[in-house]
């Protein structure tokens, strides 16, 4: 019996992986047919596809059925047709590079507008003022700026101010700037030739449209005749260590308000020319907050025509001899690197000494020689508190340099709007108030400053 | 005392002499400047300890925005390299520091000048350079380094001008190169993979810092804060945009942090979006020093945003 189990038990044991195997095989059988079956379906989509190529390359060597006889060379029509198109197209593009075009070589061009409204409350025979009293109307700028790499050496700018002439009216165009400027000297230098603003103190050198408040301060009026305009040379040295320091000097035959050439159709010595210069540093106090302190000094050593004589109201009349101007200026600038487009603060004031020398003419006829120390000073606290909002305050003194008893003092609050870099409005208030000694009368002015900018612009360093 | 003087000087100047010429001369280390922190953190990657790197701007300001600071002159003035993104990105600044820096070997036009724009093409350049446009880029978008595929060419190129430089050290730069992009890379697929709940997802932002990243990211960018580049929305265009927002369903709004947070948080308050303040460069906003700690930073603030919002 036992042996008998155990017979069976080997059968069973033998039979069952041939069953498997049996079971096993099958499904390969099975798959192997399938995959036989689509093998034998994807060889007869291969010839298929062969016979229809076959028959397509032979309709193509043989004449045309007569069913697409009309059908290709109207295709063909069409296809030469698009060709000659594409082939005029590109005839013109290759034209065009070809083409001479003037234009290519323009500069960069920039116009400045400014218009400033204003309401004064006094005449300007009360005032010595250029503008009437009341209300007036008044195109203070049309500034066309053009400038260019003059070559690889140089780049060359020029300032066209088309501004309305204070009596006529008329708009009379003076070139405000044009100059070359070097762009490639070693050692640090730079040269600037020609007509220009010469870098003396902090302000005097930007155009009025771009001040921070509408008019250029009584300081900057009275010693250095407005803008720093002259014709000449200067030369900027950026001092070759780790900490900012920048040292200009310059000469030229006239300088701000010494407008008429000195000695005209006479020989000019080198006494007769402007010089001046100006030293400049810069402190980080932290990563906001910054000082850029600096120093200026202007020296004519013999002014000996400048604009005829100066009439005081005591009857005498003044000529300059000799023209000495120093000045020393700081900006300190609150400027939160996160957010700078949205808040600043800045702080700028420049205190000017002139020491000038006169020969004085007194009615009585007896002549003088003197030299006259005369003080101004301005200072200004603008606070942007948005990036379209800025508010300002601007305190001004001066002493005329030709009577330092005769002071004028001037307090300016002011708000400016920016709508875009390139579109400003500004709206100031301003009390001016002369001393007796000066011969002027106290004046309430408003102001309405729109100043715009078409065309190329750029951020210059006085900017900052 | 009047013999032993001069002998004492002659021995000090002796002394000063020797010394001087006894010190051993170091090899000096490339002088880089770049515009921004991005660009600083990848030239620190490729230059190694061959450069020495100063980045003009921190990383908490606009891009446009940098401060013309008269301390960055002598920097700039000493630099052999100046890396900058290009794209006219840097108008505001760079031109005016560049002419103060006096420095002929990065003038535009000479190989110090590297504009890591070159070889990318440009988004949304535009048809026209009017003013009424706003304050736009004639080249196009210059926000290209918000796209790390895009960051690589950058990479490239100053890893280029840096073996064009100094080619003695080309293989330590290739080498510093090589590992840094293979780090980006992987970097790129992890991000490639946690941006999936991003994908289609509408956004606005303040300012146009952002169509770079949501091509790269599959996401769409819908509208800018500003009603044109540089120029404060007005009422209209804020209302216009909330509006916008609603019937699109935009769920995101970005402020970049050098942005004021008001008008961005009225809009996400009126149309129930989040608002997420996102950096544009290292360092905008605390833990992202290096350029992969900030796309980290702006791709888990996006998308921990968006599932808190659901």
């Amino acid at each position: 019996m036992r042996n008998l189990i155990a017979v069976v038990t080997l059968v069973f044991l033998a039979l069952c992986p041939i069953g498997l195997l049996a079971q096993t095989m099958e499904e390969r059988l099975n798959a192997l047919e399938e995959t036989l079956k689509e093998q034998e379906k994807t060889i007869k989509d291969q010839q298929r596809l062969i016979e229809e190529l076959k028959a397509e390359m032979k309709g193509l060597r043989s004449p045309s059925q007569p069913g697409t006889a009309a059908k290709e060379p109207a295709q063909a029509e069409q296809v030469q047709e698009q060709v000659k198109e594409l082939k005029e197209k590109v005839d013109q593009v290759a034209e065009a590079q070809t083409r001479t075009v003037p234009s290519v070589f323009n500069p960069a061009i920039g116009l400045v507008g400014e218009t400033v409204f204003s309401y004064r409350s006094k005449g300007s025979d009360e005032t010595g003022s250029d503008r009437p009293g009341g209300f007036d109307a008044f195109q203070r700028s049309v500034e066309l700026n053009l400038s260019a790499s003059v070559d690889p050496f140089a780049k060359g700018y020029a300032v066209i101010n088309a501004s309305a002439d204070p009596r006529t009216g008329e708009a009379d165009a003076t070139v405000e700037e044009a100059a070359i400027q070097t762009t490639s000297l070693p050692w640090n230098l730079t040269v600037k030739a020609g007509r220009f603003f010469g870098e003396f103190g902090r302000l005097s050198y930007i155009h009025d449209h771009e001040l921070p408040f509408v008019n250029r301060p009584l300081a900057l009026e009275e010693y250095v005749g407005g803008e720093s305009r002259t014709d000449g040379v200067q030369v900027n040295y950026l001092v070759p260590i780790s900490h900012y320091v920048s040292l200009t000097v310059g000469a030229g035959n006239q300088f701000g308000g010494d407008i008429p050439p000195n000695d005209v159709g006479q020989f000019r010595q080198g006494s007769n020319v402007n010089y001046w210069g100006r030293l400049s540093s810069s402190f980080d106090l932290t990563p906001d907050i910054s000082i850029e302190p600096g120093i200026s000094g202007l020296w004519n050593p013999a002014t000996t025509d400048l604009g005829g004589g100066l009439p005081q109201p005591d009857g005498s009349t003044f000529f300059e001899r000799e023209r000495r101007l120093a000045g020393m200026d700081f900006t300190v600038s609150y400027k939160p690197l996160r957010n700078n487009q949205f808040q600043t603060v800045t702080w700028g004031t420049e205190v000017l000494y002139s020491d000038n020398r006169y020969d004085v003419y007194p009615p009585d006829g007896a002549f003088l020689n003197r030299s006259i120390g005369s003080t101004g000073l301005y200072s200004y606290l603008a606070y942007k508190f948005d990036r379209q909002w800025t508010v300002g305050f601007l305190y001004d003194v001066v002493e005329s340099p030709e009577n330092n008893r005769a002071r004028t003092s001037a307090y300016s609050p002011y708000i400016t709007w920016a709508l875009s870099h390139w579109d400003q409005l500004r709206l100031q208030y301003t009390y001016t108030n002369p001393n007796a000694a000066t011969g002027f009368k106290p004046d309430n002015a408003v102001y309405l400053q729109w100043a715009w900018i078409i065309g190329s612009h750029s951020h210059g360093w006085q900017e900052r | 005392m009047k013999r032993i003087l001069p002998s004492m000087l002659c021995l000090i100047v002796m002394a000063a002499v020797f010394c001087c010429a006894a010190t051993p001369t170091h090899a000096a280390k490339i002088r880089v400047v770049t515009t921004l922190t991005d660009l600083a953190d990848f030239s620190r990657a490729v230059g190694g300890d061959l450069v020495e790197v100063n980045s003009l701007a921190t990383g908490v300001e606009d891009t446009h925005g940098v401060p013309m600071k008269p301390s960055f002159v002598p920097i700039m003035n000493r630099a052999d390299l100046l890396v900058l993104v290009g794209f006219d990105c840097e108008h505001a600044f760079l031109p005016a520091l560049l002419e103060a820096s006096k420095n002929p070997r990065i003038q535009v036009g000479t190989p110090g000048y590297v504009d890591c724009s070159k070889g990318i093409v440009p988004r949304d350049v535009p048809k026209s350079t009017e003013h009424s446009e706003g304050d736009v880029h004639p080249y196009g978008n210059p926000h290209y380094m918000l796209d790390p595929v895009l960051a690589k060419t950058a990479i490239q190129n100053i890893y280029n001008a840096l073996a064009s430089f100094d080619p003695q050290h080309q293989g330590e730069f290739a080498r510093n190169r090589d590992a840094y992009l293979a780090s980006l890379d992987a970097k790129i697929a992890e991000w490639e993979k946690e941006v999936a709940p991003l994908k289609g997802v509408k956004f606005v932002s303040y300012h146009e810092h952002w169509p770079y990243f949501a091509a790269r990211f599959g996401m769409e960018y819908v509208g800018t804060i500003e009603i044109k580049p540089g120029i404060d929305p007005t009422a209209r265009h804020i209302e216009e945009l909330i509006t916008m927002m609603r019937a699109e369903h935009v769920p995101l709004v970005v402020r970049e942090p050098q942005f004021p947070e008001k008008v961005p948080k009225r809009i996400a308050e009126a149309t129930g979006a989040a608002l997420v303040t996102l950096p544009i460069m290292p360092g905008g906003v605390p833990h992202t020093e290096t350029y992969i700690k900030m796309m980290d930073y702006i791709i888990r603030t996006m998308v921990s945003a968006l599932q808190g919002r659901k």
